[in-house]
């Protein structure tokens, strides 16, 4: 490599990493100024004691968790059953996974109260309906996810080999397949707990407590502590991309026209 | 064993055939059904509302034609369009650049790792945390903008507004040069090393290796991804939304709008006003999806 | 003449060293092969004289221009990569006539050459194609004919053949060496496929744990291989250890038997150990042919080649490989049968190491 081009690479590179730290510093910064004139973490105190708080970030949680849990339920015997015996069907499935994308969650969450406000489907005040939406959104990356790690196995072999050992479909898929695709469904699920920990707008507009509405009200609300609600957020996401690291194969996958 | 045996085993829908198919094909009913139910019907609400008449629910193009006499949105149209070709621009070619940087740029192999991680935080992190973050940043009463003033510039005299355009331009690029970063990473792997060895070999400089061969090798996918981040930007509300307590005039935030039943008052209009945004995202993912394929051919 | 010389040659990555003190003259229309294992330096020191690494120490000339510290882009060689790597987005036409583009060349004459080199490399009708059209076969003549379009002082190849289907291989060496000679060019061919070597060079330079262990025309290596490695990586062959008898009527003995060698064995004395190979067609029944030295064996294998029958004996404690063509009408022993081998003097071979 010649000389010249390192240079040039350590300036964007460097350029890079400030703007994206820069505000994380600012943010944290900002959250140690509760206290007139010291540093101090009065803000978190102030924050993990604020009932608001512990309201929306557990059922943001909670939110999270479900999603996951009808995710796996949906997509990954849909994934194994394309891969099986309707190759035909793939591309169909693919284009209704990338249709999330199509649609931007502003747009999404005015369907959704139009179509569920009036009989028969009046769930729009049911929080099922709130996490089958969460589903939709995080498709693109869940179906995906299980659909890669299904393609890095023999799916064709493990089944055959449990038929033969007189497994029933159950054992076949939850006890055989399932294990074997585990790092694939841990980043799925972790970056689809990611994805609905931070979602607002969804969250907003079908009027359920979660963590991001929370932040929004705290913002018009007060000064410091929205910074430090802020770096919590940070944390967790920083947790989630970290453990997907840790565990799989590293590919970060990017989130697109989702819940921002 | 026959040739035939053979053939039997590995095609089990072949042969009770129509009894096999019917029951495969009720394996993913549950996956259409749910996708129908919670994603194609209720868009499709929207696009059905956008071609009826409010009130007498009659068959009209006239939302469409309110929608276009309107400045208002006309504008609002304007400025999401704005907005999302500069920070695709701008966010495209930074990010592209750190990219490059860290994988074939001669830097530390721990940087390209590093990178990787901090842009799946970053383009995870939008929304109302990122508005915030800036804010405490960037505000009036914000951390730089206390080390500026303390340093005797203070950008607010010189005309920096945070809740504006140009301030959610700055923002909206916290999460578009991440993405173009772990997207365009797989391409620019794509570049096999004897390619430049073989150019460098026939006489090229650096210039000239990035000019025919580089360059147009990579400029499918690079263009796809900045279409990506148009379509990425086009959408996107809650930033905007928390930035600037919906004053400002975006696409997304009119619909937001509309949703708490002020500003239009006329539904129609509303889903006319949805109807243009999924179009347009529709025209942006599949020239994403076009060019992604193209590039594909050469960088396999 | 010499065109090309690399004078004590060596690279150091980190503690390792890759390459130690490798000195080579290459005359004008030499065509040379690196041959060796993997790991041997063989691929390095190409891209020393190519120009993708700078030597730790030592001199690469060309003619009369040293270039050991040049850049890449300056030196006047070409080279053709085991992966071809021809430009994706480039026509075989345009890929063909870069080099002379980047030299600002008229179009014309650029036109003139590439139909030139088409016809050199037997894909005349293939100028519009793009790489991706092609087979692998057709894009390393491609490949070779960018390289030559450019009329470099040197051609480096570096296992140009390995990513190739056997028939291919077999073909393609015959036509790259083919042109070659047409050109007169000046030639290194780095390979770890030693009937490749033996059957295209004019000489051969056997390369080890980053030293050359041998330089010679194929004749040479394979009849008379200097050290053990160079015997047993060319061909193959039989070894043993033996000792010296009588240095001066050249008798050694292995495992109590005496055999004759026509080997110089001065500087040895009586009692001494050494190490000594027989190559399997220099074996033969003594039914067919007696010679100077007979030994006696035990059958205990035979395998059929095709063209060539390998019978393995057992000489005392010993196991050797006796190589004979095949004929339908000759009589093969019986496993188990015991037999007398022969073999000249001369085809005992005395091994440096």
């Amino acid at each position: 490599m010649k000389r010249g081009s390192v240079v040039w690479s350590w300036f964007w590179m460097i350029l890079g990493i400030i703007y994206f730290f820069l505000p994380l510093v600012a943010t944290f910064i900002f959250s140690l100024k509760a206290k007139l004139g010291v540093l101090s973490f009065l803000a978190y105190q102030q924050l993990f004691n604020d009932p608001d708080f512990i309201k929306g970030f557990s059922y943001s949680v909670m939110w999270g968790i479900l999603t996951i849990i009808v995710g796996i339920l949906i997509f990954f015997p849909t994934a194994y059953w394309v891969r099986m015996r309707l190759p035909q069907v793939r591309t169909a499935v693919e284009f209704v996974t990338m249709l999330p994308f199509v649609v931007p969650a502003i747009v999404f969450v005015f369907g959704l109260v139009r179509t569920f406000s009036h009989p028969p489907f009046l769930i729009v005040d049911s929080p099922a309906l709130l996490v089958l939406a969460y589903v939709v959104l995080t498709m693109p990356y869940m179906y995906r996810s299980i659909d890669t790690g299904l393609r890095s196995i023999d799916v064709r072999t493990l089944t055959e080999a449990a038929q033969s050992l007189g497994a029933g479909w159950g054992t076949i898929l939850f006890r055989v397949i399932l294990p074997n695709i585990r790092v694939s469904i841990i980043s799925g699920g972790f970056l689809g707990f990611a994805i609905v920990m931070g979602e607002y707008i969804l969250a907003q507009y079908l009027a359920k407590p979660a963590f991001a509405p929370f932040l929004a009200y705290l913002i018009q609300q007060k000064a410091y502590e929205p910074a430090a609600a802020t770096i919590v957020s940070i944390a967790l996401t920083w947790a989630c991309m970290g453990i997907i690291q840790l565990v799989g194969r590293g590919g970060s996958q990017p989130q697109i026209a989702g819940g921002h | 064993m026959t040739a035939s045996n053979v053939v039997k085993r590995d095609a089990p829908s072949a042969r009770p055939a129509p009894y096999k198919f019917s029951w495969a094909w009720l394996g993913v009913m549950p996956f259409f059904l749910f996708a129908f139910m919670f994603l194609i019907y209720p868009s499709s609400t929207i696009a059905l509302g956008s071609f009826q008449d409010t009130n007498t629910q009659a068959f009209t193009l006239q939302n469409f034609a309110h929608l276009l006499q309107n400045p208002n949105l006309i504008a609002a149209y304007w400025i999401s369009i704005k907005i999302s070709l500069i920070t695709s621009l701008g966010g495209g070619i930074f990010g592209f650049l750190l990219a490059y940087a860290a994988i074939r740029g001669g830097l530390p192999p721990f940087m390209r790792s590093s990178l990787m991680t901090f842009c799946g935080v970053a383009s995870n992190f939008a929304g109302v945390p990122l508005a915030f973050a800036f804010i405490a940043l960037l505000s009036p009463s914000g951390v730089l903008t206390g080390w500026l003033k303390a340093m005797g510039y203070n950008p607010y005299f010189h005309g920096f507004q945070l809740y504006t355009f140009w301030g959610l331009s700055i923002v909206y690029m916290y999460f578009q040069f991440p993405l173009m970063v772990l997207v365009i990473a797989p391409a620019i792997d794509g570049l096999r090393r004897e390619w430049l060895e073989a150019a460098e070999n026939l006489g090229a400089s650096s210039f000239q290796y990035w000019r025919y061969i580089a360059l147009p090798i990579l400029l499918p996918s690079i263009l796809g991804t900045m279409i990506l981040l148009f379509g990425n930007s086009f959408g996107a509300f809650a930033t905007a939304q928390a930035l600037t307590g919906g004053q400002i005039n975006l696409v997304t935030i009119m619909v937001g709008a509309q949703l708490r039943g002020d500003v239009l008052g006329d539904a129609g209009l509303g889903y006319a006003l949805a109807l243009g945004m999924v179009v347009i995202m529709a025209i942006a993912i599949t020239g994403y999806t076009v060019l992604q394929r193209q590039s594909e051919r050469w960088l396999r | 003449m010499t065109h090309l010389e690399l004078s004590h040659i060596s690279k150091q990555f980190g503690q390792t060293a890759v390459v130690q003190d490798f000195n080579l003259d290459v005359k004008t229309g030499e065509f040379v092969s690196f041959l060796g294992p993997s790991g041997c330096g063989k691929t390095t020191t190409l891209r020393m004289i190519a120009g993708f690494e700078t030597p730790t120490t030592g001199k690469v000339m060309l003619g009369d221009a040293d270039i050991t510290d040049m850049a890449p882009n300056q030196r006047d060689v070409g080279m053709v990569f085991q992966a071809y790597a021809l430009f994706p987005n480039m026509t075989v036409a345009q890929n063909i006539g870069f080099g002379m583009k980047i030299h600002k060349e008229p179009e014309s004459a650029i036109k003139e050459r590439v139909i030139e080199m088409l016809a050199l490399i037997h894909l005349e009708q293939k100028g519009n194609s793009y790489p991706a059209q092609l087979s692998g076969g057709q894009q390393q003549r491609v490949a070779l004919a960018r390289a030559l379009a450019n009329r470099p002082k040197v051609l480096l190849l570096d296992e140009p053949l390995s990513a190739l289907d056997a028939k291919i291989r077999v073909s393609l060496r015959a036509e790259i060496r083919a042109i070659q000679r047409k050109l007169g060019i000046t030639a290194i061919y780095v390979t770890h496929d030693q009937e490749e070597a033996l059957s295209i060079s004019d000489r051969i330079v056997v390369m080890f744990d980053g030293r050359i262990e041998q330089v010679g025309t194929p004749f040479e290596i394979y009849n008379f291989p200097q050290t053990a490695f160079v015997a047993s990586f060319v061909g193959t062959l039989n070894t043993t250890d033996a000792e010296v008898i009588d240095p001066v009527k050249k008798l050694i003995k292995i495992d109590g038997v005496q055999l004759e060698t026509a080997e110089e064995l001065q500087g040895r004395k009586k009692g001494d150990k050494i190490k000594i190979a027989i190559r399997p067609e220099r074996l033969n029944f003594v039914s067919v042919e007696k010679k100077a030295n007979i030994l006696d064996c035990t059958v205990e294998n035979i395998t059929f080649l095709g063209s060539v029958v390998r019978i393995q004996v057992k000489i005392g404690s010993n196991r050797f490989n006796m190589d004979t063509f095949n004929n339908p009408f000759l009589e093969l022993p019986k496993i188990g049968a015991k037999e007398q081998v022969s073999c000249s003097r001369e085809a005992v071979i005395i091994l440096n190491s």
